[in-house]
């Protein structure tokens, strides 16, 4: 049979963000792929050393559109650890409240653009209707619905009376009823399972070998979540569970997306239950002492690392960011190989790609 | 002179061209609002339809180099021509243009014409992504054929003629063939998902896999026609299952016969849009496995058990 | 049986549900939106509370405002519209309250000129005129 090569992308109807792939195809299987990434790259990093710490913070949102509110938590907290601030506990659990409610809203988006991929249109239509109820939340809360602005050197800037809170609690009981209906149809849908079962498999010592974080990683039988493992922001006065599978396909990581979106509500809840008082912010001097730091978080899509290097005056003199699509990029070829060309749409969106972010 | 005029009427305005064209849009609009208000969705307006095609037909028609220029433009004529000849012999109403016995073969082969035009148009036009298209467009076709043909033979060894006017007549008198062989029904259902292309079988212009399959190479008027074919094939599809499974328009309640042709016909093509809905779309090996393992030997089941009813 | 139909028809009660009233489409713009009160949106500058300090400008992540200062009274703020990302840092910074984002979100021109809007005049000719008038 004669090998053919298939281009995916940069454009293509199954990315939404540029990304190159030349499959090399026999018959309807793949033989080889070869990966080309940086059709994003924006030089954010060297952007972020012409501006001082406090314009950072709003550029450091723009990196990604989903997972905006974790990079700004993650650059808050390295640079309040180079201040030596500490900060107020309502601060910190109105930033974990915003960073599960981006969880569940990267997880429903997510959950709809794989539904698009395997031609299942009506949970894309259903899981994104239900994603506007997240929105609309953070929305009220922060003024806008994907850039939130919410985090500032020091704390946050929003507050929450004990109305807004009754209110939030409401709607995320009618979401958590939705969210069950998209884990039942998963456990029980026959074509749903028919197209990601067996898909896109990672073992276990794939996942340790290429050093993959995030539910990838946890839908593969390896257990680590940062929320858990090195609790930052309010996490360490929380009590959750960590969701693992075993299968290590695009079923399994379905399964692990979904049930931590339930996971994601319940905490949710607890913060909005167990909400402090006190003040929002402490005051943070606009040079920041020589020093380096490394401030990690777990995003939704896994372990996002941020390093700071400061000299004294008021703008960094580097910020380095690692973010965990990069660590699930690396994996696809493996993943590909031997993947007939139907599931590739599959594959690429079981790992929740999200290139803007791995090319800053 | 007034026969040619009655004919000339036939062909182009009723029951030919011109009512074909008005059911195939009127049918593509409801198909489309009925699945988008079962997303949620408000769905587009009733002029939509008619809107794509006159858009089309005023775009600019490109092929890439290396496509077969002529036999790229001949294709989608060749299937309308193919649906508009199979229209001919299915009775819309009471009666059909030409009936005679054995129209029924008649109109099956001219309904998988189509596909094997929509397979060269595929390979003809030479990128990639068609020709992957063209290919599963094939394998597909060999999945759903088999089960249909023989679902709908049924019917006809039981009524004992193979011109479908008989049939739907024929159902008249005793009961519909959808209550006597509801395996078949079912069969013939499933296998015209596969022949329209319709969700959860629209594996060929998988829009996120493929581009949009054999067709991608095509714009302009020819894309205009390949949609009217398409879309009229639909109508030509659910007239055919309405004449042969439920009893067309025949019927003891004193009812016009546009109205229960029309309202059967809608039935089908809400469940068809109902069925779009509910699935993930399957991927090429995994029809092919569901066409040979599990619809055929039900349709050879069916059949068998047909054939020892007529022979008793 | 029951989990046969279960696992083949296992959307059609969200089906049915959605279809008698789940339709969630915005009709936006042939319907008015609401949005909440404190959605970032129009940036409005209150020329008579502004003093011309600055704090504004150096703390704007997009190096959308700019102050052309000729004397201590006399000096402009131009806001880039164009260039803006609607972060509300502006309105952190300033001591005076004299930055306000409102949840006006239309504010789309044809004119590619009118998205630099001077947005504070103070000391020149035309703001004596005004304050003689």
């Amino acid at each position: 049979m004669t090998r053919v090569t298939i281009p995916i992308g940069p454009q293509h109807p199954a990315l939404k963000e540029p990304l190159s792939f030349l499959l090399t195809v026999e018959g309807e299987q793949i033989m080889e792929s070869a990966l080309r990434i940086g059709y994003v790259h924006r030089g954010l990093e060297r952007i972020f050393q012409n501006r001082s710490y406090l314009q950072n913070v709003h550029v450091v949102e723009r990196i990604c559109g989903i997972c905006s509110h974790i990079h700004t938590t993650a650059y808050c907290q390295a640079v309040e650890a180079l201040l030596g601030l500490e900060i107020p506990p309502r601060a910190l659990y109105l930033r974990t409240l915003l960073c599960e409610l981006e969880r569940i809203h990267s997880h429903l988006l997510w959950l709809g653009v794989l539904a698009e991929h395997i031609g299942f249109t009506t949970i894309f239509m259903y899981a994104w209707r239900d994603r506007e109820i997240v929105l609309d939340i953070m929305e009220e809360l922060s003024g806008g619905r994907v850039a939130h602005a919410v985090n500032v050197i020091g704390g946050v800037r929003i507050d929450l009376d004990q109305e807004h809170v009754h209110s939030i609690l409401q709607r995320l009981d009618e979401l958590e009823r939705q969210v069950e209906t998209f884990l039942g149809v998963v456990q029980h849908e026959r074509t749903l399972q028919a197209r990601t079962r067996g898909v896109g498999h990672l073992s276990a010592e794939q996942v340790r070998r290429y050093c993959v974080v995030g539910p990838v990683a946890r839908a593969s039988g390896v257990d680590v979540d940062l929320r858990r493992d090195a609790p930052y922001a309010a996490y360490a006065s929380l009590d959750f569970q960590v969701i693992t599978a075993e299968e290590g396909d695009v079923w399994a990581r379905t399964m692990v997306r979904a049930l931590e979106s339930i996971e994601s509500l319940h905490i949710c809840r607890q913060l909005l239950q167990q909400l402090p008082e006190g003040p929002l912010t402490v005051r943070a001097s606009r040079r920041v002492p020589p020093g380096e730091v490394v401030s990690r978080c777990e995003a939704p899509r896994g372990e996002l690392v941020y390093y700071i290097r400061s000299d004294g005056s008021d703008r960094p003199a580097r910020v380095k960011v690692r973010t965990p699509t990069l660590t699930t990029l690396i994996t696809l070829p493996d993943q590909l190989r031997g993947v007939n060309t139907a599931d590739v749409p599959t594959v690429l969106s079981g790992v929740d790609l999200c290139i803007a972010c791995a090319d800053r | 002179m007034r026969n040619l005029l009655s004919a000339l009427f036939t062909l182009l305005i009723f029951p030919g061209f011109g009512f074909l064209f008005v059911c195939a849009l009127a049918f593509q609009w409801i198909d489309r609002k009925v699945a988008a208000r079962l997303q949620g969705r408000i769905g587009p307006p009733w002029f939509q339809p008619l809107a794509d095609f006159v858009k089309l037909m005023a775009k600019e028609d490109v092929l890439p180099t290396g496509a077969h220029e002529q036999a790229c433009a001949v294709l989608p004529m060749v299937s309308l021509a193919a649906v508009l000849t199979t229209a001919l012999v299915v009775p819309i109403g009471r009666h059909a243009t030409s009936a005679f016995e054995g129209d029924l073969i008649v109109a099956l082969f001219l309904l998988s014409l189509p596909a094997l035009a929509y397979f060269l148009a595929g390979w003809l036009s030479v990128s990639v992504f068609s020709v992957v298209g063209g290919s599963r467009a094939l394998l597909q076709y060999f999945a759903y054929e088999v089960p249909f043909l023989m679902a709908l033979g049924g019917p006809a060894i039981l009524c004992g003629s193979w011109s479908i006017s008989r049939i739907a007549v024929h159902q008249s008198q005793t009961v519909w063939m959808m209550f006597v062989q509801p395996v078949g029904f079912l069969l013939a259902f499933v296998g015209l998902i596969g022949k329209l292309k319709r969700s959860p079988f629209d594996i060929p212009k998988a829009k996120s896999e493929i581009g949009a399959g054999p067709l991608t190479e095509f714009s302009g008027r020819k894309l205009a026609l390949w949609h009217l074919s398409l879309d009229m094939k639909t109508v030509v599809g659910i007239f055919l299952l309405v004449n042969i499974f439920l009893g067309g328009s025949f019927t003891d309640l004193a009812l016009p016969t546009a109205l229960i042709f029309g309202v059967k016909a809608l039935l089908i093509l809400l469940a068809f849009s109902v069925a779009g809905v509910l699935y993930a779309r399957l991927r090429i090996d995994q029809l092919a496995s569901l066409g040979w393992r599990v619809l055929a030997p039900l349709a050879l089941v069916q059949t068998l058990i047909v054939i020892w009813i007529g022979v008793r | 049986m029951s989990r046969l139909v279960k696992s083949l028809a296992h959307l059609l009660p969200e089906l049915v549900r959605t279809l008698f009233g789940g339709r969630v489409t915005v009709r936006f713009p042939f319907a008015p939106l609401d949005l909440p009160a404190y959605f970032r949106g129009k940036v409005v500058i209150r020329p008579e509370l502004c003093v011309g300090c600055g704090l504004c400008v150096r703390d704007c992540p997009a190096f959308a405002l700019e102050l052309v200062r000729e004397s201590r009274e006399q000096f402009r703020l131009i806001h880039y519209h164009d260039r803006c990302a609607y972060c509300g840092q502006c309105e952190d910074s300033c001591r005076q309250g004299a930055i306000v984002l409102v949840n006006e979100f239309v504010q789309a021109t044809s004119r590619r000129d009118t998205l630099a809007q001077v947005a504070v005049e103070r000391g020149t000719t035309t703001q004596q005129n005004l304050d003689e008038a």
